[in-house]
């Protein structure tokens, strides 16, 4: 019997397939694109090939994301808080703080003790620090998306982006670099405001962060940059980053459906 | 124009309540008295004053004016989807488009003379300083005097004599305007009735405490501020009256369902004025909202003896009014007597009181263990709203009260 999750975001689909006794038996990512039904159409026949398993083979699906009732077969419908939450005590058993930070929202979840989740935050009026933002900037700095995490690497400067509107902040960027600032001075910048405003967004759901076991799941922890300005700003020496963040929300559906079924 | 549009809304409601001359049709009995008003607002032959929210309503009824507090105004665009043009012209003639959206919406309207140009303004320092701003504005348009009720943030004895003084005063300064001295038999008539009207609110506020509780979510959708327009009249007793009886009714009926309410909500401040499908949203997860912040008696009975230091006290009585200290003693009090599951604050954009406290109100219902979900929406302009943003919050906020 298998369970399957589909975390439907703005810029990933993402799918996972897990067995009766939890071990993930396949995944897929494939970028959500402008037809989330195709996307959603491409992971199931992604896992299906992987597991070699048949549709009917699927005990229980349970969709996550801003798409979530775009599933056509869907059991049920969670919502990617609840999802990312459960995902991430089966990544990283202990999680108290799990910070995400996804292609349009960023959230902070504070979990409870029993795996509950007990109190959350999202980007409210913006998208800025998320994916989004991290692909505005590396389109302004001209760098592939992928070697952004590694593009502050020696910087030393106490810059921080001044606005976070992500067209702003565009515009600061190449102001900056009209000004001669070097690149990874302005990619530290950049990180260390997606941090501060992560920063915020943790201390709204818990006022006292030490000791608690922090985590982080989604596309932007793949990043390696911010996750050390976030690791600054936290005063914390460690981030715990699963094996697969950007499935964590998939993951975690997979599990609610295994759970909605027992 | 507006006229005949509130004449034809008052027809039609008239209409179908005809259809059912027994029934208690509680919101539509309300619908049609807010819009009578809306039409004695537009009518040629009323006096009209334009107000601060808590401006003794009953006193002006009392002299026989048709007053209105201006938030009233930008709600009512919202609601019937035209603030967007009002808040443009607004926005067209330099207010920010991060201030508050009730004054937006009703300065626009001020300046496309949509408004109904009043005789006098009543302007209150509390609970909102941006609606005095406004009420500043319009007397400088329509050049008209503007009153300023000052009220202290406490309930000393100073302040409720110094209070009751502008009261008397402002009382002064309607007849002034209206060429009719206060009758001292009408304002305790009125005072009487506003006594009945306020039986009656207690009793409504006390069958929606009950478990399953008799309310949905938009059955007292903004019944305890609008309901002070009309304290001091038999119209306003009348409306209370059909409230209390068909929460009556709903209960002697059995006409609640459980499984509609798994989890019990309180909403902080106002509601979402615009066409939003709250209610379906919440009632998906088994939520409903069963008390809102503003519909409560603070106040002891009016004293019509005694009619300035009454108000002046009902007036000090309203923690929304005070201090965050008293708002939060509030809340905490609603959640205890609601036994509510957890907490929706809007966060009004713009609204000092909105999202100045934000973080104090968590906290406080926390420390009771009330769970409080925190928006950052427009409760007007419905421009800088995303229904999928506030449904996946809605949703996570349930899963997560359900555990």
């Amino acid at each position: 019997m298998y369970f399957l999750g589909i975390d439907i975001g703005s810029l990933s689909c993402d799918a996972v397939l897990i067995d009766e006794s939890k071990n993930v038996v396949a995944s897929s990512v494939v970028p959500t694109g402008v037809r989330n039904l195709e996307a959603i159409a491409r992971v199931t026949k992604d896992v299906l090939e992987q597991s070699g398993i048949s549709e009917q083979d699927i005990a229980s699906t349970i969709s996550t994301g801003y798409g979530r009732t775009r599933v056509a077969n869907r059991d049920g419908a969670v919502t990617e808080i609840t999802c990312h939450a459960k995902g991430i005590q089966e990544a990283v058993p202990g999680t108290r703080i799990l910070i995400d930070i996804g292609g349009q929202d960023s959230k902070a979840i504070h979990i409870g003790e029993n795996g509950n989740v007990m109190d959350f935050a999202m980007n409210d009026k913006c998208a800025a620090g998320t994916g989004r933002f991290l692909e505005a900037m590396a389109r302004a700095l001209e760098v592939d998306i992928l070697d952004l995490g590694e593009l502050d690497r020696g910087a030393q400067s106490d810059l921080v982006l001044s606005s976070m509107c992500t067209v702003f902040a565009e515009s600061e960027v190449v102001s900056l670099i009209a000004n001669g600032t070097e690149q990874r001075e302005i990619a530290r910048g950049m990180n260390r405001a997606i941090a501060s405003r992560t920063f915020s967004l943790v201390k709204r759901v818990a006022r006292e962060i030490d000791g608690l076991t922090i985590s982080m799941s989604g596309g932007v922890a793949l990043n390696s940059g911010v996750v050390r300005a976030l690791r600054e700003s936290l005063k914390t020496d460690t981030i715990h980053i699963p094996e697969r963040p950007d499935t964590i929300g998939a993951l975690g559906a997979a599990l609610i459906a295994r759970e909605r079924n027992a | 124009m507006m006229y005949d549009y509130f004449s034809s809304i008052v027809s039609g409601i008239t209409a179908k309540l005809e259809e059912d001359p027994h029934g208690i049709h509680a919101r539509k009995r309300y619908a049609l008295a807010v819009a009578a008003l809306g039409q004695r607002l537009y009518s040629e032959n009323a006096r009209i004053a334009w107000c601060g929210v808590t401006a003794p309503f009953d006193l002006l009824n009392s002299m026989g004016v048709t007053s209105c507090f201006v938030e009233f105004v930008g709600a009512m665009l919202a609601s019937t989807e035209t603030a967007e043009l009002f808040m443009q012209e607004a926005e067209d003639a330099g207010y920010a488009a991060d201030s508050c959206a009730y004054h937006r919406a009703v300065t626009g309207a001020m300046l496309k003379s949509a408004m109904p140009v009043p005789d006098f303004i009543i302007g209150t320092s509390s609970p909102c300083t941006a609606g005095l701003a406004v009420m500043e504005n319009m007397a400088k348009q329509y050049r008209k005097d503007l009153f300023v009720l000052n009220v202290p943030q406490s309930e000393s004895p100073a302040a409720v004599r110094f209070l009751a003084l502008q009261i008397e005063e402002m009382a002064g300064f309607v007849a002034g305007h209206t060429g009719q001295a206060l009758s001292k038999n009408r304002l305790g008539e009125a005072l009487e009735l506003t006594n009945e009207a306020t039986v009656l609110i207690k009793e409504i506020y006390g069958l929606a405490k009950q478990k399953p509780s008799p309310v949905d979510s938009r059955f007292l959708n903004n019944f305890g501020v609008v309901i002070t327009l009309f304290m001091g009249t038999r119209e306003g007793v009348d409306i209370c009256r059909a409230f209390r009886d068909e929460l009556s009714h709903r209960i002697a009926t059995s006409a609640m369902d459980p499984s509609q309410e798994r989890i019990r909500l309180m909403w902080v401040q106002n509601r979402i004025q615009f066409p939003f499908p709250m209610e379906s949203m919440l009632g998906d997860s088994g939520a409903k909202i069963v008390v809102d912040e503003l519909n409560d008696v603070t106040w002891e009975p009016m004293d019509p003896d005694n009619p300035f230091e009454s108000i002046a006290r009902r007036i000090l009585s309203i923690p929304f009014s005070r201090n965050v200290d008293s708002r939060v003693a509030h809340l905490q009090e609603l959640a205890r007597e609601y036994q509510i599951d957890g907490a929706i604050n809007p966060c009004h954009w713009g609204c000092r009181q909105g999202t100045g406290v934000r973080g104090i109100i968590s906290n406080g219902l926390r420390e009771i263990g009330v769970p409080v979900l925190n928006l950052e929406i427009d409760c007007v302009d419905s421009r800088n709203l995303a229904k999928g943003q506030i449904q996946t919050r809605f949703e996570a906020f349930t899963e997560m009260i359900q555990g």
